[in-house]
């Protein structure tokens, strides 16, 4: 076999022990790479219901058959685990270089089971492997950890990190790569903690071999020209990242504001893309072998907010600025360099921050509490909190625990706007009902990136969707989550797939992925058995929610979304229609009316029946 | 009448300076429809924009009335 190594390092925390084992060529076939085989894993080997921060937890590094090899944009790995925020499942994207070095040391996936007695992290070069202390650098932000490690190992490597939320266990922690890049949500941070693994360092040469290597270097370069001249017609992906979306949203009404009190925020163009360009922007900054480079490296050079980095993304911006109502961009940059470096979830973050303002304001959550007043709008109190948070200390330790905790503890749980306890991302689904479909429905909770259906009824790609409807929602969602699943599996970016590795029909069809994989790996796969693997993901998840205890009756949405009409803006008056969706969408997946996947649709799939 | 053109991103610079936050007013006959206020603009008509009124996708022979705000943005390599 080809492109995969068919290759797993198992390290067991608890007694150091480090195994290499082979993976089945059939599993690796029919469960794709990446995210496909870290739920086969999952589901095989741990017990669902175990406390997610318990030693019985896995927490699965998973690359895919196209990462590390020419692809543009194949620098992608998964982190998959129990989530500690949602009792579901998480599994976290990113990219970067990390990911790709991790893939050249000649195995596909890390898999990390127990907990480690004391502080260490991972160093793999190839078949070097060694679990070492990380006393020295426990406490330190993930720039530093970084710095360090690097330095104690070598410049060659990459590391990937949790910050000090990680280490204190905040439910809203991310494991941070190339110190910018994250695999934010679901708090695997968090799990990673919990397991008293610092950072994982990675080097090596073992690229893998590629099944037609001209074949698919001649895919990828003529791919990178179609980007490359879209690039230069003027992409606003290039030009401004995913920081002219605000824009976008606000003009739909569909803009998180004032954690989803409104849906159009009034203060937009002081933190959009282009008030970021002309004020903070230094330069554009790519993930490994990416022609479209959408990252931004940003300074705020003096004053109170002084701080660099990368960033803020859309959906920082949705949750650390208009969810919680602020305008100051440089107080929102550094909100998300903290982030950054603590290693946080600026979803999770933003959005629990905006309830406790909410809260706060409605009288909930007294200022003896919180240590202080905590208005919408205030950006130096929001900034206190996002370090109260990392730290767990005084008010930060409720914070810690997300939206859904904090709103409950106090009282009000139907102010958090969460599915599955996670934080909804920046696309208000009652003007996107495809979205609140999404979100109800996602085996990672809230999540766009689970299946974004806003592509279509937000940015019209590849066509344009009333995002106001629900007819035909159920079968795009569903199409949209295997696609998802399949784009998580393979170790592309999903930025560069959905436009240039799809066709363009409504129900997108991974044409060029299939060919990418199968010049790849040799496994000449059909583009619908590609999807029909896909499904088999993301039904084998759904499997897990199930014996996790976050099954169907999850299925929902908080209580602004069913029965608050919007105020303001185009989609004023709506909300989510979402028992028009959910028996067809049920339906369509092949499971029971309340539900649960069908024996026949698991027979189908070939997934084990119980 | 009085409308407003809003360009957002990238078509920004299809502007005339006056613009404010890619904002501009027009003054334009009654019976203008969404096509002919937004050809006025050096921006494609194609798959790659997409163009609503206010913030809702409409047929381009819409005629606008007082006040409206046609917005357009590019969907290209989307966000
Ligand atoms: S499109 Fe952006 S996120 Fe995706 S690989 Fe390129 S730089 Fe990274």
């Amino acid at each position: 076999m080809y492109g995969w190594h068919l290759r797993i390092l198992r390290v067991n925390l608890t007694t150091r022990k480090v195994t290499m084992e082979d993976v089945d060529p059939k599993i690796a076939r029919d469960y794709l790479g990446g995210r496909g085989w870290a739920i086969h894993y999952l589901y095989k080997e741990m017990d669902p219901r175990a406390d997610a921060l318990s030693p019985e937890n896995m927490l699965i590094f998973a690359t895919g058959p196209l990462t590390a090899t020419p692809a543009p944009t194949g620098n992608r790995y998964m982190v998959v685990t129990k989530s500690p925020l949602t009792g579901a499942l998480a599994h976290s994207n990113s990219g970067g270089e990390f990911p790709t070095w991790m893939k050249r040391t000649g195995f596909d996936m890390f898999i990390f089971e127990g907990k480690a007695s004391e502080p260490v992290y991972l160093f793999v070069n190839e078949d070097q492997v060694e679990v070492r202390s990380a006393a020295h650098v426990w406490g330190k932000d993930t720039h530093e950890t970084t710095d360090i490690l690097k330095g104690e190992t070598s410049q060659e490597a990459r590391v990937a990190c949790i910050g000090q939320a990680g280490e204190n266990l905040a439910l809203m922690a991310a494991i941070m790569n190339d110190k910018h890049r994250a695999a934010a949500r679901s708090g695997v941070g968090a799990v990673m903690g919990s397991k008293n693994l610092k950072a994982v360092v990675a080097m090596g040469n073992k690229n893998p071999p590629l099944h037609d290597p001209e074949g698919m270097r001649t895919l990828s370069v003529n791919t990178s020209k179609e980007v490359g001249a879209d690039v230069k017609k003027g992409s606003n992906m290039r030009i401004y990242g995913t920081s002219y979306v605000p824009q976008v949203t606000n003009t739909l009404g569909i803009l998180p504001t004032r954690n989803f009190l409104q849906g159009t925020f009034e203060g937009v163009d002081k933190i959009d893309g282009d008030a970021l360009k002309d004020q903070y922007l230094i330069r554009h900054t790519p993930c490994y072998r990416c022609p479209l480079s959408c990252g931004r490296l940003t300074e705020v050079p003096d004053g109170p907010y002084k701080g660099k980095g990368e960033g803020p993304e859309y959906e920082t911006i949705s949750s650390l600025g208009t969810g919680c109502g602020v305008s100051d961009l440089a107080a929102l940059l550094k909100a998300n360099y903290l982030c950054n470096e603590y290693g946080m979830d600026t979803i999770t973050t933003g959005m629990t921050i905006a309830v406790a303002m909410e809260m706060y304001e409605k009288g909930y959550i007294s200022e003896e509490i919180i240590g202080m007043p905590l208005k919408f709008g205030d950006h130096d109190a929001m900034i206190a909190m996002v370090k109260l948070m990392a730290f767990r200390e005084g008010f930060g330790n409720d914070l810690a625990q997300g939206s859904f905790r904090l709103a409950e503890k106090y009282g009000h749980p139907e102010l958090a706007v969460t599915t599955r306890k996670q934080e909804f991302p920046g696309y208000d689904p009652r003007g996107s009902q495809g979205m609140g479909l999404l979100y109800a429905t996602s085996n990672k909770g809230a999540s766009h990136m689970e299946g974004d259906v806003a592509y279509e009824e937000v940015f019209g790609v590849p066509v344009k969707e009333n995002p106001h409807t629900t007819e035909g929602k159920p079968e795009l969602v569903r199409h949209f989550e295997n696609s998802f699943a399949l784009m998580d599996s393979s170790g592309l970016c999903v930025f560069v797939a959905i436009r240039y590795a799809f066709n363009k029909d409504r129900m997108i069809l991974p044409l060029r992925v299939t060919e990418m994989m199968n010049l790849t790996t040799g496994a000449e796969y059909t583009p619908e058995e590609v999807m029909i693997a896909a499904d088999r993901v993301y039904t084998l998840e759904r499997m897990f929610l199930i014996k996790a205890g976050s099954g169907p009756e999850y299925d929902t949405l908080p209580y602004r979304m069913l029965h608050e009409p919007l105020p303001d803006g185009p989609a004023k008056g709506m909300v989510v229609k979402l028992d028009e969706m959910l028996p067809e969408f049920y339906k369509l997946r092949g499971w029971d009316e309340k539900g649960y996947p069908t024996q026949e649709k698991l027979m189908e799939l070939e997934l084990p029946l119980n | 009448m009085m409308i407003r053109v809003k360009l957002i991103a990238n078509y920004r610079e299809a502007l005339p300076p006056e613009a404010k936050n890619g904002v501009v007013e027009l003054d334009v006959p009654q019976g203008t429809t969404i096509y002919d206020a937004i050809s006025r603009f050096d921006i494609p008509l194609n798959d790659e924009s997409v163009i609503v009124l206010n913030g809702i996708t409409v047929d381009m022979s819409t005629p606008l009335k007082e006040g409206d705000m046609v917005t357009a943005f590019s969907a290209i390599a989307g966000g």
